[in-house]
């Protein structure tokens, strides 16, 4: 078990067609590092090895995205996360593959509405490259689509997962649940803001490329189709809702007076 | 008093040998003055939080020990003015020297008494001394305080290079107690070696006249020796005095080059040192050690952004319930500052009012106190609130938060086009204050904001004037904006997708729901919890309430006495009442 050993794994690494040749490659790596000591950076571990080690992490990252595999994907980043976080002398930061890593990485936490952990990880970003994230190609495009996430902003979303300003082709992968996710988003608003919807305009709202689409949509939304209508069965709903808040707002408001006389007993 | 000290006084001449020559050692290998870090902080304010006492006549205290304590507390703001009167005609150089001695009787009463209040008496002192501290200074206070034969007294005077200076206190042991009674002006004969506690109290001034002439490298190796040889002694009275020691050393890590941001900084090597620190503090049950312990690695988490870990520690300690304000202070700040990142703004809002509410309001907390206000006027604003226009009035605050102000004005308002040009004009600030992510994600708080004011205004308006007026890149936009702002409940209105415009909806009455109870709830709560945590706080004398008992029966009995006499008044004035009617 030597360094090259190591080497000839990574280089076949790089050019494996199929992604269960890679994945038996990679848990060879895997235990080649292990025997190198060096699946996670030593104080003594040589600088040749660290660079093996971290490209056949960053590849065995872009392959479980390519494979779908978000869960081997997470594990990966965070196997590389002590390979970045090497100061650069011990670890020259060119040739590697990390904002690609990191922004798909942001991208994940967006799909899963982990927005928490997408700011933390943003956060950390912030303060290394003083504004650089921004601009750069690949972290730039996770940052985009949560800003206009956030405020609403769906057809910029959908404009740039469709224009191929996508920048790479594992990008694309996330671009099917984001789209899903979008169109919940915009089947919830719309449920609140619009009394009634004709179908056809319907269809350029949700995205959705039929009309067969929008009325498989709206019946598995749950909603109601009337004469070329869409109406939302869950308003009227909520207005009942209101109604009978009003019995448990006067128990609270009885309960937290008890509440002041009781403390106000213990005071005086 | 000396049932207590003797077995520790026996073994202390070894100890102070070992160490001694470890801190010799040190010298050699410590490199020359090396200028790190330049400049401080804004943040670095903190370091000077302690709130100033000017030192209290340690030699009045001493020599009435039988007196009640509070009294001392109470008394302590009249004896030092009039000290300080006193102290513009003395030489600064023996006063200073006085000064610093006048806290070792307060060591030596923490120590017999087993009362951590002196220590941090003695501790108090240090921000007055600090202003006047040199190496000269501080020779001749070890040079009279020590027997030159001490292997501590050495090593502390490498430290500061004066290694030559000559003992003054004569070596024989018949003078050695004289002096030291002199020297000490208590008088306590027993009193032979010089307690470890005195040892780590010029280690922390030693330290402090590192800070001061940002002498950083030699800081950092002279502390860790000083916290190697608190670890060894695992002394009580030593708690306070460690968490000291604990806190300069990591100061001057982050003062090294290369600065924290950086993956190489010194801070990320001393965290294990820390950790231990904290492992050992918690198993001692060292409350001040722990309290520190914790803010520091808090602090040194976030500094190279490692919120999760920060976020981890959080989770997995729990933070003394009685640790000193100013660390409660500092760990609600970081705590404040890890949930806005998370997030969690309501959390991270309550942690931070009550960080600012914490902080002492003398003017050498006052970074402090403007850094927590900082952060939270933003989280005010992600949360949807307008900060207080009397926030931006305060004095001491009004300059630092100048950048602030534009900001919440252009988020008032929910002009786009205002709020950006303020974040392009001040993102240096932004930026240095570390809320410049926080800020980016105020954009749909403004945009939300415009669309309330439009919704407000008018009672219907085309997609098409919200688009121009919020500057949107198209009609879409708005109309997708529009609608997550009603589904978020921002405003009440509805949409028409045909005709393209948003219909608001009558306001209702804000005193219909249940808004004002929760605000009133809110209060109460407070209030409640204020009059709580000041019932908790307070402090009661021993064996006072018999005393109490005491005076309250006599007033029971005045009270009897005095009702008696209204009884018989009543019945005089009846009688006059009567003669009235008569009449």
């Amino acid at each position: 078990m030597s360094e090259r050993e190591l080497h000839d794994l990574v280089r076949k690494l790089k050019s494996a067609p199929s992604y269960t040749e890679a994945s038996s490659l990679l848990s060879k790596t895997k235990l080649t590092l292990l025997k190198l000591k060096a699946l996670t950076p030593q104080s003594d571990t040589p600088q040749s090895v660290l660079l093996l080690a971290r490209e056949a992490f960053e590849n065995g990252a872009l392959l479980s995205i390519r494979a779908k595999d978000t869960a081997a994907f997470t594990r990966y980043v965070h196997q590389l996360t002590p390979f970045y976080e090497l100061p650069a002398d011990v670890l020259p930061g060119k040739d590697s593959q990390r904002t690609k890593v990191t922004g798909l990485y942001l991208l994940l936490l967006l799909t899963q509405g982990d927005y928490a952990g997408f700011h933390t990880e943003l956060e950390g970003l912030e303060i290394r490259g003083e504004g650089e994230a921004e601009r750069d190609r690949y972290l730039g495009y996770p940052i985009k689509l949560e800003r206009w996430l956030m405020e609403g902003s769906y057809d910029l979303v959908w404009k740039a997962m469709a224009s191929r300003e996508v920048p790479s082709e594992e990008y694309g992968v996330f671009s099917e649940i984001l789209t899903i996710t979008i169109r919940n988003e915009i089947a919830s608003c719309s449920e609140t803001a619009y009394p009634s919807l004709p179908i056809s305009s319907t269809k350029n709202l949700l995205f959705l490329d039929s009309e067969g689409a929008v009325v498989q949509f709206a019946q598995s939304r749950g909603w109601l189709i009337r004469d070329g209508r869409i109406y939302f069965p869950n308003q009227s709903l909520k207005a009942g809702a209101e109604a009978g808040n009003e019995k448990e707002l006067s128990q609270l408001a009885i309960e937290n007076t008890l509440g002041y006389a009781r403390e106000l007993e213990t005071i005086v | 008093m000396p049932s207590k000290t003797p077995h520790t006084n026996g073994n202390e001449p070894v100890e102070n040998g070992v160490n001694g020559t470890k801190d010799v050692e040190m010298k050699d290998d410590a490199p020359t003055s090396l200028k790190g870090g330049k400049g401080k902080k804004s943040k670095d304010g903190e370091e000077e939080m302690t709130v100033v006492v000017p030192p209290s006549k340690a030699s009045k205290l001493s020599s009435s020990p039988g007196k009640d304590q509070e009294g001392d507390v109470v008394m302590e703001g009249e004896e030092q003015t009039a000290e300080d009167d006193g102290a513009v005609k003395v030489d600064p150089v023996t006063k200073a020297v006085s000064d610093i001695k006048n806290s070792f009787p307060l060591l030596e009463r923490a120590v017999t008494l087993f009362d951590a209040r002196f220590t941090l008496r003695a501790l108090r002192s240090i921000s007055s001394i600090r202003k006047r501290l040199t190496p000269d200074i501080l020779a001749r206070v070890i040079t009279e305080t020590y027997p030159s034969t001490s292997p501590a007294a050495k090593s502390l005077l490498v430290a500061i290079d004066r290694e030559d200076a000559t003992f003054s206190k004569p070596n024989t042991p018949e003078m050695e107690v004289d002096s030291e009674s002199k020297a000490t002006k208590s008088g306590k004969k027993e009193q032979k070696d010089i307690l470890p506690e005195v040892d780590i109290f010029l280690g922390v001034l030693i330290q402090i006249h590192y800070l001061d002439k940002k002498d950083n490298n030699r800081g950092a190796v002279f502390s860790q020796h000083l916290t190697d040889r608190i670890h060894s002694l695992n002394r009580r009275t030593l708690d306070s005095l460690s968490a000291r020691v604990y806190f300069y050393y990591s100061l001057f890590c982050e003062q090294m080059q290369p600065l924290p941001p950086s993956p190489a900084s010194p801070v990320v090597s001393l965290r294990p040192a820390l950790l231990s620190a904290l492992r050992t503090a918690v198993l001692r049950k060292d409350v001040d050690t722990q309290s520190t312990v914790i803010v520091l690695l808090l602090r040194n988490y976030l500094s190279t952004s490692h919120i999760n870990q920060a976020d981890l520690l959080v989770t997995h300690t729990k933070f003394p319930d009685n640790a000193s304000n100013n660390q409660v202070a500092r760990y609600l700040y970081y705590l404040g500052r890890i949930r806005a990142i998370q997030l969690r703004y309501t959390e991270a809002h309550q942690h931070l009012t009550a960080a600012t509410r914490k902080a002492p309001s003398s003017p050498c907390a006052a970074g402090f106190s403007q850094s927590a206000t900082k952060l939270k006027l933003v989280v005010e604003l992600l949360m949807g609130d307008i900060p207080e226009r009397a926030t931006f009035r305060d004095a001491s605050m009004e300059r630092a938060l100048e950048p602030y102000l534009h900001l919440v004005q252009a988020v008032r308002v929910g002009l786009l086009g205002e709020f950006e040009s303020t974040i392009k004009q001040h993102s240096e600030a932004f930026r240095r204050d570390g809320t410049y992510t926080l800020i980016l994600r105020l954009r749909q708080n403004v945009i939300k904001t415009g669309i309330r004011m439009m919704s407000l205004s008018y009672s219907r308006i085309s997609l098409r004037d919200i688009c121009i007026r919020l500057k949107l890149e198209s009609e879409e936009s708005a109309e997708y904006i529009v609608a997550k702002a009603i589904r978020d409940g921002v405003i009440e209105a509805s949409l028409d997708r045909e005709r393209g415009f948003m219909k608001s909806k009558e306001v209702g009455d804000v005193y219909a729901t249940r808004e004002p109870g929760e605000a009133f709830h809110e209060r109460i709560q407070a209030c409640l919890s204020l009059h709580d945590e000041s019932v908790k706080a307070m402090r009661f004398p021993m064996n006072q309430h018999r005393l109490e008992l005491k005076n309250a029966q006599e007033a029971r009995e005045r009270e009897r006495e005095m009702a008696k006499e209204i009884q018989d008044g009543d019945l005089d004035e009846d009688d006059l009442g009567g003669e009235f009617e008569g009449m």
